[in-house]
C-alpha cells in the first residue's frame, strides 16, 4: 500500500474532515456504527467504516442491514474490507485515507497478559499517526457529552490538544471544559525529608505549584476558546494515573490527552506511566489527539 | 551475654547524644549551605576516636564501649539504619522518569554510568599499587571501585537542582532521571560484587549471584510491586494513620532485606528493591511516603552517619596522596561521562557540563557504599576515608559549578 505522508505532515489536529470506525462483528457492531454515524454528522465529516477480515456474503448482507438500520448516509459513508494483521492493516488505511481521527471500541480494563501484550485497541492507540477516540461505552441512544476533562501537561502538543478538545465542545455545544495540569514532583520528599524546615518545604512545593499553575493559564490563554469556559485545575500525583483518576472521580463523559511522545514498548507497561495509565484502565471515552507537529 | 541495666543505660546515653549532638551541628551547617551529611560525620570525628578518643580516652570508653553487649547493640541499630536507608533510597528510584525523558536522559544515565565504571575499573586493574588491597580480590576491589566512582547522591542532587530553580526543566529532569538510573545499576551491581566476598570471586558462584539478584529483581518489579500496589489502598484507609502504613513498609523491608541475606544475597538488595516496588505505587499516599523519610532521614540516617565517626580516626587515616587520587578520578569520570551523554543527547556544551557537575555530588549514598565495603573487608580505613572525603567535596562543588555553566531555560 501507498500513500503521501506529505498530506499527513503538519496537517493540524483538528478539524477532523474525515473520520474512521474499525468496526468487528460483535454485539457492540451496532453501538460503534450509531456513534460513528452521529460524530461523522455532528462535525459534517466523511465516514469510513474499516472491517480488517475475511468479505463474505453473510457479513456484507449483516452491515448491510445495521447501517440502514442506523440510518446511514451512504453518500459520505464508505465501507473498506481489507485483510491482513488488524493493527497494521488499519494504521496503513488511515494514513492511505488521510484519516483524521479512528473510532474503535475498547474495554474498559484488559486483563493482566492482554494488557502486556497489546489488545488491538490499545496497539493502536499507541502506534496511530492520527487522533484516536477509544470508546469504552458506545451506544445506540443519542448522547453527548457533558463532562470533557483535558490534560493540560506541559508540552508544545498540548495547545493542539486542546484546541482540538475546544473544537469538539463547540460542536457539541458544551458550555465549559476543565483543563487539568498534573503536579508531580519525584524525589522531592527525600530531599525536604533531609534538611528542610516545615514552613520551608511548604514554601517549596507552594512556589512550584504556583509556577506550574502558571505555565497552564498562559497556555489557556493561547487557546481558542471562543464562548467556551476554560476552567483550570492543579491535580497532585503521577502523570497518566492521576488524570485518569480525576476524570474517574469527576465521572468525565470524555478525556481528552496527547498521543505519546516516544514509541512506546513493553518496558513502558511494566514501568507504566503516562498514557500507558489510561490505557490500562480507561476512566470513561479516551480521545487521544494526535497534534502531527 | 546478658543485656544489663548499665548496658542499656550506656546505650541510651550513646543514642541521645548522638541524634541531639547530630542535629545541632548539621543546623548549624545548614546556615553555611553544608550537606547534612557533613554535620552528623563531623560529630561523629569530634565523639569518636578522632577527637574525644584522643583528649579523654575514658569518658568515649565510657560512652562507645569498643566490646560487649551496648557495642553489639549499637552496631545491630546500625546495620538496620542502613537497610532503612536503602529502602528510603529505593523509594526515590523511578523509572518511569528515565523512560519518559527521552534521549537526552537515556544518554546521559549511560554514560555517567559505563564511563565512570569503567575508569574507575580500569585505573585500579592496570595501576594496582595506587590502592592497598589483597591480590586475590583484584578483580572485586576494580569492581567496587567503578561502582564508587559512578553512583550518585539523589537527595543532594535535588536540592542543588531547587536551590538553582531548574527541577522542573529539561536539565533538572535530566539530571535526576540519570541519578536515578545511577543509583539503581550502582546498588544492583555492588550487592553482586558483596555476594563475592568470601566467595574469592569463583565463576560459578558469580552467576549464581547474578541469577539471584535478577531473580528477585524481576519478581519484586513484576509481582511483587503489583501486590503492593493492590493491598495500599486497603492499609491505607482500614488500618490505623500512619500506623498501618508505617508498619507494613517497614515490615516488608525488614523481610525482603532477611530473604536476600539467607540466599547469600546482602540485605541492602532486599531493602533496595522492595524501596522501589513500594515507592512506585500510585497509591502511596504522598503524605505516608514523607512520614517513612522524616522517620528514617532524622532519627536513624543521623545515629548511622556518625556512628561512621566512631569506628574510624579520621585523622590517622587521612592519607592526601589516595584521597587526591580518588577526588581526581571521581571528578574527571562523572564530569566526562555524564556531560558526553547529555551532550549527544542534544544538549549544548554549557548545559552539558551542567549536568555532569550535576552528578558529580555523591553524598551520603558513596559513604553509604564506602561503609559496607569496609564492613565487608573489601576495602581498608585509607580508602574509606578517602571515599568520605571524595563524597563531601564533590556534594560542596556541585551547586556552584553548575551555577556557573547552565544556561537559562
Amino acid at each position: 500500500m501507498t500513500f503521501d505522508l506529505g498530506k499527513l505532515k503538519k496537517r493540524p489536529s483538528y478539524p477532523f474532515e474525515t473520520i474512521a470506525a474499525a468496526v468487528g462483528f460483535s454485539p457492540r457492531l451496532e453501538a460503534l456504527v450509531s456513534e460513528a454515524k452521529r460524530l461523522s454528522e455532528t462535525l459534517n465529516a466523511k465516514l469510513l467504516l474499516i472491517h480488517v477480515g475475511e468479505k463474505t456474503a453473510k457479513k456484507e448482507d449483516a452491515l448491510s442491514k445495521m447501517l440502514s438500520k442506523t440510518g446511514m448516509d451512504m453518500k459520505r459513508c464508505q465501507v473498506i474490507w481489507a485483510d491482513g494483521h488488524p493493527v497494521e492493516t488499519i494504521l496503513s488505511l488511515c494514513k492511505q485515507h488521510v484519516v483524521d481521527l479512528l473510532m474503535i471500541g475498547a474495554l474498559k480494563k484488559e486483563n493482566l497478559l492482554n494488557y502486556y501484550l497489546g489488545s488491538v485497541a490499545r496497539k493502536i492507540s499507541r502506534k496511530a499517526k492520527c487522533s484516536v477516540l477509544l470508546l469504552t461505552e458506545a451506544s445506540t441512544e443519542e448522547s453527548k457529552p457533558k463532562k470533557i476533562i483535558v490534560n493540560g501537561v506541559e508540552n508544545p502538543k498540548t495547545i493542539h490538544t486542546l484546541n482540538a478538545a475546544l473544537y469538539l465542545a463547540k460542536n457539541y455545544s458544551v458550555k465549559d471544559i476543565t483543563v487539568a495540569r498534573e503536579v508531580h514532583m519525584p524525589t522531592l520528599t527525600m530531599t525536604m525529608a533531609d534538611d528542610s524546615t516545615a514552613p520551608e518545604a511548604r514554601e517549596m512545593k507552594k512556589h512550584l505549584n504556583e509556577e506550574e499553575s502558571s505555565r497552564l493559564l498562559s497556555m489557556i490563554k493561547k487557546s481558542d476558546t471562543g464562548k467556551i469556559q476554560v476552567k483550570d485545575k492543579m491535580i497532585g500525583g503521577k502523570p497518566g494515573f492521576a488524570i485518569s483518576k480525576y476524570a474517574r472521580d469527576k465521572k468525565a463523559d470524555l478525556l481528552v490527552i496527547n498521543s505519546p511522545d516516544t514509541h512506546l514498548n513493553l518496558l513502558d507497561r511494566i514501568f507504566t506511566h503516562d498514557i500507558e495509565y489510561v490505557l490500562a484502565d480507561l476512566p470513561c471515552n479516551v480521545l487521544i489527539v494526535h497534534s502531527r507537529i | 551475654m546478658k543485656f544489663t541495666h548499665h548496658d542499656l543505660f550506656t546505650l541510651l546515653i550513646a543514642i541521645g547524644t548522638m541524634l541531639i549532638v547530630a542535629r545541632l551541628i548539621s543546623e548549624l551547617g545548614k546556615k553555611f549551605k553544608l550537606p547534612g551529611v557533613m554535620g552528623e560525620l563531623i560529630v561523629g570525628i569530634l565523639l569518636g576516636p578522632t577527637i574525644l578518643g584522643s583528649i579523654d580516652p575514658d569518658l568515649f570508653a565510657s560512652i562507645f564501649p569498643k566490646t560487649g553487649a551496648t557495642k553489639i547493640a549499637l552496631d545491630g541499630i546500625t546495620s538496620l539504619a542502613v537497610i532503612m536507608l536503602l529502602f528510603v533510597a529505593g523509594m526515590e528510584v523511578q523509572l518511569q522518569i528515565v523512560l519518559k525523558q527521552g534521549k537526552a536522559a537515556i544518554y546521559t544515565s549511560l554514560t555517567s554510568m559505563v564511563i565512570p565504571f569503567t575508569l574507575g575499573f580500569c585505573t585500579v586493574w592496570f595501576v594496582p599499587e595506587w590502592f592497598n588491597f589483597d591480590n586475590k580480590y583484584r578483580l572485586v576491589y576494580a569492581l567496587f571501585f567503578g561502582t564508587a566512582m559512578a553512583i550518585s547522591a539523589i537527595p543532594v542532587i535535588v536540592k542543588i537542582l531547587m536551590d538553582l530553580n531548574i527541577y522542573k526543566t529539561k536539565v533538572g529532569m535530566t539530571v535526576i532521571a540519570a541519578a536515578i538510573f545511577d543509583d539503581l545499576t550502582g546498588w544492583l551491581l555492588f550487592s553482586f560484587i558483596l555476594s563475592l566476598m568470601g566467595q574469592e570471586g569463583e565463576v560459578t558462584n558469580a552467576w549464581y549471584s547474578v541469577s539471584m539478584i535478577l531473580g528477585f529483581g524481576l519478581f519484586m518489579l513484576l509481582i511483587g510491586r503489583r501486590v503492593i500496589d493492590k493491598a495500599l489502598p486497603w492499609v491505607q484507609t482500614k488500618l490505623s494513620w500512619p500506623g498501618g502504613v508505617l508498619s507494613l513498609s517497614l515490615g516488608l523491608c525488614f523481610l525482603s532485606a532477611a530473604f536476600t541475606e539467607s540466599i547469600g544475597l546482602h540485605a541492602i538488595l532486599g531493602a533496595f528493591i522492595t524501596g522501589i516496588a513500594f515507592g512506585d505505587s500510585v497509591h502511596l499516599h504522598e503524605k505516608a511516603r514523607e512520614i517513612i523519610h522524616q522517620f528514617v532521614t532524622n532519627v536513624f540516617a543521623p545515629l548511622f552517619f556518625v556512628s561512621l565517626g566512631l569506628k574510624v580516626n579520621f585523622i590517622e587515616n587521612f592519607d592526601l596522596t589516595l584521597v587526591t587520587i580518588v577526588l581526581f578520578l571521581a571528578v574527571v569520570c562523572k564530569l566526562v561521562g555524564a556531560s558526553l551523554g547529555a551532550y549527544m543527547g542534544g544538549m549544548s556544551k554549557r548545559n552539558a557540563i551542567a549536568v555532569g557537575f550535576g552528578l558529580n555530588a555523591r553524598g551520603a549514598m558513596e559513604i553509604i557504599l564506602g561503609t559496607l565495603a569496609l564492613n565487608a573487608g573489601l576495602i581498608d580505613e585509607k580508602m574509606f576515608v578517602a571515599l568520605v572525603v571524595m563524597a563531601l567535596i564533590t556534594s560542596i562543588m556541585s551547586g556552584p559549578l553548575m551555577k556557573r555553566f547552565i544556561e537559562p531555560d
